[in-house]
């Protein structure tokens, strides 16, 4: 089937990447259900492609434990514990998504390491500690291949599977819990959540995962429900959507790998209510110039692609190349609207 | 990971936020003065080779990679020197660390550089992602680098102006003029 037929194509639009012309469609309601990636989760590459990294909440119970421990560097309206118990409640809430993660019981633990512990500190031991440029790490192990000690008495089931996830945030930064100067620890929080769980960054500047800080934001956009969702999908759904697929390729026949598609919203329809942040949803093309964007609630969308080339670029979602054996994505060409 | 870089004011700047990532962004980064302030090294080196293995304890992962240095900005690094970053793949496992940068064999960059907390003899990149600025050569034959920190602009409401922040973008000149008037 091709990926365009379930397309609606009045409102075509033409793209030139380099002067070679790409296809950017308005897409109406629901469109076909390929099994592929949306949004970007990050990725193990196992049998000479990627495997999109995930939990399986059936294979162990997935706790996070807390070393509720802090200094001086937070401050605010709430604890630290709380925010970020706040923090992976939002995840939980997303529409669509099947998440079954709890709070375990509280640790003394400071550094991050592959010990069947999900550990969250605040004042912690690992090698950031000395760079205030950097506010928090999030540490995932995850399965090469099946077979592999989970550590929970168990081996793991597939490539890609995570065992262990551990957020460290730096001692070094000041951070805010509500109501006084510093850094938003929620929003910082929230973010490191969307990576436990198998999240990379995203390109979309109004997603969650949007791998540099605003000031605050704390709820989930169209983009993070996708992500989320598409990783670990709740069935039935809260909210019915459907996938936008295609194929980028240069006026030359060659696919473009590592383009970066989003599928915006032309409508002032909220399918989700006001929980969520109405955002663009995007994905990025695999090495065969494909791209499929999962979990697009019914709506209007105008398709577009265009390089990574910053703000979010290569080096944001590095193993996302790796993951598909390139050294980097594609970013040698050009968007334009004709 | 996430990184210092703030959308500012973010109220009045999502006016100006898109998904074509037009940015309205205040951008703190560590500028290139601060970062060799806090290294002990500066150096432009070239990636010779890289191996991940599990520490003693078999709890994290860490990847070596050897560079030849080829030229030294600041400090008296020797002429091959270890770089040590979290995360890596090790006995069918992968350890991430979202927003660490690995190099291939040949790659060249300029690395700002201090020891590594285990004091292991080996060298950690200062600023996780922001001390490794790596060279692209351009079809002129001008060398660039950057360390990913993007170009961005902001609006700031209060005044009412636009600031621009030429991110990390630089030519290789420009930046070993940066690092070694600051290291004089």
């Amino acid at each position: 089937m091709s990926p365009f037929n379930n397309f609606d194509r009045r409102d075509r639009v033409r793209l030139v990447f380099s002067g070679l012309a790409m296809f950017s469609l308005v897409v109406l309601g629901l469109v076909i259900a390929t099994p592929a990636f949306s949004y970007l989760p990050l990725f193990t590459r196992a049998n000479g492609t990627g495997h999109a990294d995930h939990w399986d909440f059936n294979a162990f119970p997935v706790t996070f434990r807390i070393n509720p421990e802090t200094k001086d560097n937070i401050r605010g309206s709430i604890s630290a514990p709380d925010a970020v118990t706040a923090s992976f409640a939002a995840w939980v809430a997303a529409p669509n998504a099947a998440l079954v993660v709890n709070r375990g019981p509280d640790t003394t633990l400071t550094s991050e390491g592959f010990d069947g512990n999900n550990l969250i500190c605040f004042v912690c031991t690992a090698d950031f500690a000395d760079d205030s440029d950097t506010i928090a790490v999030t540490v995932t192990t995850v399965s090469d291949r099946p077979g592999e000690d989970t550590k929970h008495g168990t081996t793991s089931l597939f490539a890609g599977q995570i065992l262990d996830a551990d957020i460290l945030f730096n001692p070094s930064v000041d951070f805010t819990t509500g109501g006084t100067g510093g850094e938003s620890f929620q929003t910082i929080a929230v973010h490191e959540v969307g990576h436990f769980f198998g999240l990379d960054h995203s390109g979309i500047v109004r997603a969650l995962m949007f791998p540099f800080a605003p000031d605050l934001q704390t709820t989930l956009s169209y983009d993070d429900v996708a992500g989320i969702s598409s990783l670990y999908p709740k069935n039935p759904a809260d909210v019915p959507t459907g996938t936008i697929a295609g194929t980028i390729r240069s006026t030359s026949g060659g696919p473009i790998f590592g383009a970066h598609v989003f599928a915006d919203s032309t409508s002032t329809a909220l399918p989700y209510g006001l929980g969520v942040r109405k955002s663009a949803i995007s994905a990025v093309t695999r090495p065969d110039g494909t791209y499929s964007i999962q979990g697009v609630p019914i709506d209007t969308y105008t398709v577009t692609a265009e390089p990574l080339d910053e703000p979010v670029s290569n080096r944001n979602i590095e193993g996302y190349a790796s993951a598909f054996g390139k050294g980097s994505v594609q970013t040698d060409f050009k968007t334009r609207w004709h | 990971m996430r990184y210092l870089l703030h959308l500012r004011r973010l109220a009045t700047c999502l006016l100006f936020l898109t998904p074509l990532l037009a940015t309205a962004t205040t951008v703190i980064p560590a500028s290139v003065e601060k970062i060799t302030a806090k290294s002990t090294d500066v150096v432009h080196a070239r990636a010779i080779d890289s191996q991940s293995r599990w520490n003693p304890e078999r709890t994290r992962i860490y990847t070596y990679t050897r560079f030849e240095v080829r030229r030294t900005l600041k400090g008296t690094a020797p002429n091959v020197i270890t770089v040590k970053q979290m995360g890596g793949s090790a006995g069918g496992y992968t350890q991430r660390v979202s927003g660490v940068q690995y190099w291939q064999p040949g790659e060249e960059a300029v690395l700002f550089l201090r020891p590594s907390s285990d004091r292991d003899g080996t060298l950690s990149i200062t600023g996780v992602m922001q001390g490794s600025f790596r060279l692209k050569r351009q079809p002129s034959g001008q060398v660039m680098v950057t360390n990913g920190v993007p170009y961005v602009s902001a609006f700031d409401a209060q005044t009412g102006s636009t600031a621009s922040y030429r991110g990390s973008r630089m030519t290789l000149q420009q930046l070993e003029d940066r690092v070694r008037k600051a290291v004089q």
